[in-house]
């Protein structure tokens, strides 16, 4: 089933319908969500409350600005950097601080570990697309992090996204010739 | 915002990763949706991401599922908020219609504690003339009843024969009081004035005023009689003799 026929089944109030979203996406979006909080607890509470708001707020999505997935990217991306923040208890005005807290228990846990595509990339490339897609880093804070201008963490973030287009492109070929020789 | 500028500028990354503000992202949009280019770019980026985010899937634990099947099973989420905004709102009226009605009631109470405050305070001095009357009353009449007093009825002579008063005179107490109400009615320019008769002196003892029941007046040493003279309004100095309505010898 297509998602735009479950979107509209969901959006009729049919619970089963969001189940299956749920199975569909629930991984995909559970991987960003525990590598921003970091903590099985909480990235558990805000996997359960992003679908929630999936349930809720439905009726917004609209597939002429963009796919299913990116809209519940950023609802799951807000709800773990509030989670975050919350648990942390931290006041901050800054909330690069925040994540400067978390450095420290990054290396231990195995999460933070990259696979697929990604995982080949050089390590300023994966370090780029991981802080801005992973981590919820924004740019400004990214580059800082990285200790690189941001003019420079914005060509590691052009290069490293055409470099993942590249290999996609080659898997995707190699793919193909495998399904047309069998 | 032109392709050019959204490209350089990696705002197509920053739109799907939702950093850009309200106005930024409006603009984006439009610009996606009015350029086929950027539009296939977009979508390119969408595909990329969610590939990239397939290949990192972490497969969260069965029971939050369960959860969240048990949670939106319970009751419509909206439907509980608007129960409980609901509930809240009413406990709110509730409280507000109480406050009302006890403070309306408060001051209702407020003003007839007010009001019985006052009643009490006229009714405090009606009490004072009252006891003041009785005590005078009271005196009066003890007065009159006293042995030691002598009533005198002075009856009218060929100038007011239909007139009469009675004079109690007590010369322990050294008082007179006369009821003058047997006195016919005069008009307003005249009144009635006693006096007393000491060694051929008529001495003044006071007016009599025949709206009243009974009139205190002067105490006169060593006198032979009282007389009564029709006098100008206000009382007279000297006893208008042709005007002597009655007399009595003591």
């Amino acid at each position: 089933m297509q998602d735009t026929e479950i979107i509209a089944k969901i959006i009729k109030k049919d619970k089963n319908a969001l189940y299956h979203l749920y199975d569909r996406y629930s991984g995909a979006l559970y991987g960003v969500i525990l590598r921003i909080c970091q903590n099985q607890v909480v990235a558990e509470d805000v996997l359960q409350e992003t679908f929630v708001k999936i349930w809720e707020k439905i009726e917004h999505f609209n597939p002429d600005k963009g796919r299913f997935y990116t809209w519940a990217y950023r609802i799951a991306k807000n709800n773990a950097l509030n989670a975050v923040r919350n648990s942390d208890k931290l006041i901050q005005n800054d909330d690069f601080s925040v994540f400067k807290e978390k450095e420290n228990i990054e290396v231990e846990i195995d999460i933070q570990q990259l696979n697929g595509a990604i995982s080949q990339l050089e390590p300023h490339h994966q370090e780029a697309i991981a802080l801005v897609y992973f981590r919820g880093y924004t740019h400004r804070e990214a580059n800082k992090e990285m200790g690189v201008p941001l003019g420079t963490f914005k060509s590691y973030i052009r290069q490293a996204i055409q470099l993942l287009r590249e290999r996609y492109q080659v898997e995707m070929a190699l793919l193909l010739w495998i399904m047309n020789v069998v | 915002m032109d392709k050019e500028y959204i490209t350089t500028e990696g705002l197509l990354e920053k739109f799907l990763l939702d950093e850009l503000g309200e106005e930024e992202n409006q603009g984006i949009e439009r610009a996606i949706a009015n350029n086929r280019d950027l539009k296939q770019k977009f979508e390119q980026l969408e595909a990329d991401f969610e590939r990239m985010a397939f290949e990192n899937a972490i497969t969260p634990p069965p029971h939050i599922k369960n959860i969240l099947i048990e949670r939106l099973d319970e009751k419509p989420i909206r439907q509980i908020r608007y129960q409980w905004l609901g509930a809240a709102a009413s406990l709110a009226l509730l409280f507000m219609l109480t406050t009302f009605w006890m403070y309306s009631k408060w001051q209702t109470a407020q003003d007839e504690l007010n009001i019985l405050q006052n009643q009490s305070v006229v009714l405090e001095d009606r009490l004072d003339v009252l006891e003041k009357n009785y005590e005078l009353t009271n005196d009066r009449l003890q007065l009159i009843n006293s042995p030691s007093t002598i009533p005198f009825v002075l009856k009218g002579n060929s100038v007011q024969p239909n007139s009469r008063a009675v004079a109690y005179v007590n010369h322990d107490n050294r008082l007179v009081v006369v009821n003058p109400k047997g006195l016919p009615q005069l008009s307003s320019e005249q009144t009635y004035q006693m006096w007393s008769d000491v060694n051929g002196e008529m001495i003044d003892m006071g007016l009599l005023p025949t709206d009243k029941d009974l009139v205190t007046l002067k105490y006169i040493d060593r006198a032979e009689s009282l007389n009564i003279t029709i006098e100008p309004a206000g009382g007279n100095d000297h006893p208008t003799v042709e005007q002597l309505i009655s007399a009595v010898t003591l």
